[in-house]
């Protein structure tokens, strides 16, 4: 497969003012500003082949947004290089456009008082879309999202859950060999995020579309992509499989138990033991690849006679704090 | 050219469909912005019959003035609302979208952002102060004069596009423009409804060479009122008024051109 989009030591830096409060605060804004500098995006590198979908997650201000406001040529960098299907994104903006779609869950491109068709028949004179193209993949976006109920309403009488197919019906009425989503599932209910996600997931298996996924919401990630990039404070924490996030990386394990006889001076080599005394919960966290979690139980289980226990892996979602967070290292 | 008019319709269709979501609003706007302008004209009107003139020019050719400046924001609104409310466009991050299209970013600002009620408002005002001031001054309509009178129409419409190109462009830099815009705008407007002469030389001086509101009306009423006033100035000023606008704005577009690399876009 063919690299669509490869991005080498990309970095852009922000220029802030530093703000003093007060009177004389103010005045001095006015007269001496001082500014401080934030790297939003500090040297990173990765490539995408065309066809994949990779998932983009970090906390927020991490870089992400703008990593894809670059990709689509909105900001321009200030270093490093984007090659996307050929394309300069920043410099050949007009001819670049034209094959990406671009879904913002926090901005709807759709006009507020009018119906999602009215939109669309703007966007198609845009895009200049050709006649039966135009027809159909509406034909095929009303489908596919379930849109038939709502296509002729003003959108300002739609959920958001709706608004946001709707949104992402017109990302992709020009057939664009690229889309990205940012934050896409953002505020939508559980059964709306649901059909985002099947949508999203079917269409990069059917049509061959290179996807990129900024989001929050880990289980938007674990049900849509193969591909993870995490990123934190503008640079790339991860960058591989799913799979590997959860096996390879993480080897944690925590047990729980519930004990009759108070512990005292426990103490099991390569854990960390916690224990709460109104409950009687006795925690113990412990790696893997130093300690079995057999030797562990063992050891609990000659010292204490115990009521209740339970092992446990952590989700996803502790995997990726504790990445951000630097108590794991990846790579 | 005919793909152009196409996406002009279209955008004009789907702003008026919108705006005629609320009927009622939408025919109270046009009226609004009717009798608003007009209010301040009446009453300038009943404050010049105490004096009957001012620096030698008569009420009707006040009006004819006047006429320049609404039939020229009128058109204006048609194709720079975007251009004028350009600070809300990025800071709302509307602007993104504009640079996610395949279109030239100014082309999609020009053609989308018809203000159609308003511009039908102010339209209507400019037509029925010419109809009324025209006549009874005397203009001598014919293909010369008609010719020229629209070519001042769009000059003047161009010199105020210029104006507010170059204040999205400083945007680029400062994000906030709104004082700037009332400061170099909104009030020059408001010199502009008196002849250019009755002020001082410092006013002038801006009016003609800093925001030439002087060729938007001025000028070009001069052409066709032919005041004593007008010695003066050089006597070529009365015939550029098209020349200045497409000078103007292309320098402005040339301006925009340097600052859009500078855009940032909005956090979130």
């Amino acid at each position: 497969m063919e690299t669509m989009i490869s991005v080498e030591d990309l970095s852009k830096t922000f220029k802030i003012q530093r703000r003093s409060t007060g009177f004389a605060g103010a005045v001095k804004n006015i007269f001496h500003p001082t500014y401080e500098y934030k790297k939003a995006v500090d040297g990173i590198s990765f490539s995408i082949k065309e066809g994949e979908m990779v998932g983009f997650i970090g906390p927020n201000g991490a870089g992400k947004s703008t990593t894809v406001k670059m990709l689509s040529g909105i900001l321009h960098p200030d270093g490093g290089s984007i090659n996307v299907a050929g394309y300069i994104p920043h410099k050949q903006r007009k001819e670049y456009v034209a094959n990406i779609g671009v879904v913002f869950g926090q901005k709807s491109q759709i006009s507020w008082d009018l119906s999602p068709l009215d939109s669309y028949e703007v966007i198609k004179h845009i895009y200049r879309i050709p006649e039966k193209l135009y027809k159909d993949n509406l034909e095929r976006y009303t489908e596919l999202l379930d849109m038939k109920d709502f296509i002729d309403r003003p959108v300002r009488q739609l959920s958001l859950g709706q608004r946001m197919r709707a949104d992402i019906a017109a990302a992709l009425l020009h057939s664009p060999k690229i889309v990205f989503f940012d934050e896409p599932t953002i505020g939508i209910d559980v059964v709306g995020k649901d059909k985002i996600r099947k949508f999203i997931k079917t269409l990069n298996e059917t049509d061959n579309i290179t996807m990129i996924f900024t989001t929050h919401d880990m289980q938007d990630i674990e049900q849509t992509c193969q591909r993870l990039i995490i990123i934190d404070d503008g640079k790339k924490l991860y960058d591989g499989s799913l799979e590997n996030v959860k096996t390879d990386c993480v080897s944690t394990r925590i047990i729980e138990a519930e004990v009759e006889n108070m512990p005292s001076g426990l103490d099991i080599e390569n854990t960390q033991i916690t224990h709460d005394e109104s409950t009687g919960k006795l925690t113990v966290m412990f790696d893997t690849d130093k300690i079995s979690t057999s030797d562990v139980m063992t050891a609990l289980m000659s010292t204490h006679s115990i009521k209740d226990i339970s092992i446990k892996e952590p989700g996803i979602d502790s995997v990726i704090r504790d990445i951000y967070e630097g108590r794991i290292k990846v790579g | 050219m005919k793909d152009i008019l196409s996406l002009f319709f279209a955008y004009a269709r789907s702003g008026l469909k919108s705006r005629f979501q609320y009927k009622v609003d939408a025919v109270v706007v046009i009226f609004a912005v009717f009798f608003r302008e007009a209010g301040g004209i009446i009453a300038m009107y009943l404050a010049l019959q105490k004096f009957g003139s001012i620096n030698g020019w008569s009420i009707d050719e006040l009006l004819f003035l006047f006429s320049l400046i609404f039939i020229t924001y009128g058109i204006f609104i048609v194709f720079f609302m975007a251009l004028r409310d350009f600070s809300d466009w990025i800071k709302h991050g509307d602007f993104d979208r504009v640079l996610l299209r395949p279109r030239g970013v100014l082309t999609q600002l020009v053609l989308c952002g018809a203000d159609w009620l308003a511009a039908f408002g102010h339209g209507t005002l400019g037509l029925v102060l010419l109809i009324i001031s025209a006549n009874r001054v005397g203009v001598e309509w014919n293909v010369q004069t008609v010719l020229y009178y629209l070519m001042c129409v769009i000059g003047g419409v161009l010199i105020q596009g210029a104006v507010f190109l170059t204040f999205s462009s400083i945007t680029f830099y400062v994000l906030e423009t709104n004082s700037l815009k009332e400061i170099f705008y909104w009030n020059m407007r408001k010199f502009a409804i008196y002849p250019l002469s009755i002020y001082n030389k410092f006013i002038q001086a801006i009016l003609i060479f800093v925001v030439p509101f002087a060729f938007v009306n001025y000028f070009p009423a001069q052409f066709f009122l032919q005041k004593p006033d007008m010695a003066a100035y050089p006597a070529w000023f009365m015939f550029i008024t098209p020349i200045v606008g497409i000078v103007l704005y292309l320098a402005a577009y040339a301006f925009w051109r340097f600052s859009l690399r500078f855009y940032k876009s909005t956090g979130n």
